[in-house]
């Protein structure tokens, strides 16, 4: 997967390095931002409320 | 790996085959006594296999999967408490403007007065200090306590009690992320402060005694403490409905009884005018689950009028 990411990438060697930081990145902030704030409420270990 | 491709200008391509190569000499050929004799082939690495392909991405998959769910840690311990910041922040400086820009008249001095204050879900309407957490350690506390009303501060149990009324004001906070308001309520002990401040009014509460320290709570030496004055096991000032009432709990996140008027007693067994004026702090426990919930009683054992420049004694106790 990765290997194959990286073959992918055009450009020289540090073209695709910048280009691979940037997609990092891309998919940290994807996941902070997005999915996390989603999924956090449906697992079950920051309630504190009593019912 | 798909064999090299014919790719007329592409200087890359090199690249490819000398990084196969490496990779191919340690798993392949180095114990392969076959090939000791001569070296493999530079040029023509055997094409990877289904299988290899397979293995490979299967672990890859499981690598990433792993990096997620720690990035998962940072996000709710440290990400979280930035944006609950954020919020925090709105939402005191929504207070401040509300406090500096209607003039109220100062309460009268009835004691037995309510002040109704007009809560609003997910406004902020008081403010909330716990001076021996230091003098930093101050949240405004917002009405409601559904996960976004949470991510702002901590929120105020609806229908439960005003500060400063009879019957069991209560806030629940977070332990972990998001601010974590009630990190260190574990470390809370009996006759410490927490204040609370309206617009008109500071309600100071102290943390009741411990479970353990209620038997002999008379002879304890602590008792005869300045910032005692005022606490002693409420079985023993207010009746036997409130034995169950103590400094600190540990309950299971179904016992809603805790933040009953009277504490476990869901009856309403005492009238409202015997009631004890008691502050209740929920949270999660132990830190980082949700499997029980800590709970901390105090009961008010002062109050003050809001004036320009006072600030409770009891704010320093730090």
């Amino acid at each position: 997967m990765y290997g194959w990411i990286w073959r992918h990438l055009p450009g020289p060697l540090f073209l695709r390095v910048i280009e691979a930081v940037v997609l990092v990145a891309g998919i940290v902030a994807l996941l902070m931002f997005v999915v996390f704030p989603w999924a956090e409420p449906k697992l079950p270990f920051n309630n504190v409320t009593t019912e | 790996m798909p064999p090299p491709r014919p790719r007329p200008v592409d200087p890359p391509t090199e690249v490819i085959p000398r990084v196969e190569d490496d990779y191919d000499d340690d798993d392949y050929y180095d114990d392969d006594e076959y090939y000791d004799d001569e070296p493999p082939a530079k040029d023509t690495p055997p094409p990877d296999s289904l299988g290899r392909k397979a293995v490979r991405g299967v672990g890859e998959a499981l690598i990433t999967m792993g990096l997620v769910v720690l990035l998962f840690v940072v996000y709710e311990v440290y990400v979280t408490d930035l944006l609950s910041a954020e919020k925090q922040q709105d939402a005191t400086a929504a207070l401040d403007s509300e406090w500096s820009s209607n003039v109220v008249t100062p309460p009268p001095a009835d004691p037995n007065r309510k002040s109704q204050l007009n809560l609003i879900e997910g406004k902020a309407f008081a403010k909330m200090y716990i001076p021996v957490f230091g003098n930093d350690w101050k949240f405004s506390v917002v009405e409601g306590t559904t996960d976004k009303h949470l991510e702002i501060g901590p929120g105020h149990y609806k229908d439960t009690a005003q500060p400063g009324e009879a019957g069991n004001f209560s806030i629940a906070g977070h332990r972990v992320g998001k601010g974590a308001p009630f990190n260190d309520l574990d470390l809370l002990q009996s006759c410490n402060s927490i204040v609370v401040q309206t617009q008109t009014q500071w309600f100071v509460y102290r943390v009741l005694p411990m479970s353990n320290e209620v038997a002999g709570w008379a002879s304890n030496p602590k008792s005869k403490e300045a910032a005692c004055a005022g606490v002693a096991p409420l079985s023993t000032t207010f009746g036997e409905a409130y034995s169950k009432t103590v400094g600190q709990e540990i309950v299971v996140p179904t016992q809603g009884e805790v933040i009953a008027p009277v504490p476990h007693q869901v009856g309403a067994a005492v009238p409202a005018d015997k009631q004890a004026k008691l502050l209740t702090l929920t949270t999660c426990h132990p830190r980082f689950s949700d499997k029980q919930r800590l709970i901390v009683h105090a009961i008010e054992t002062k109050s003050y009028p809001v004036a320009d420049g006072f600030v409770p004694p009891e704010m320093t106790e730090g």
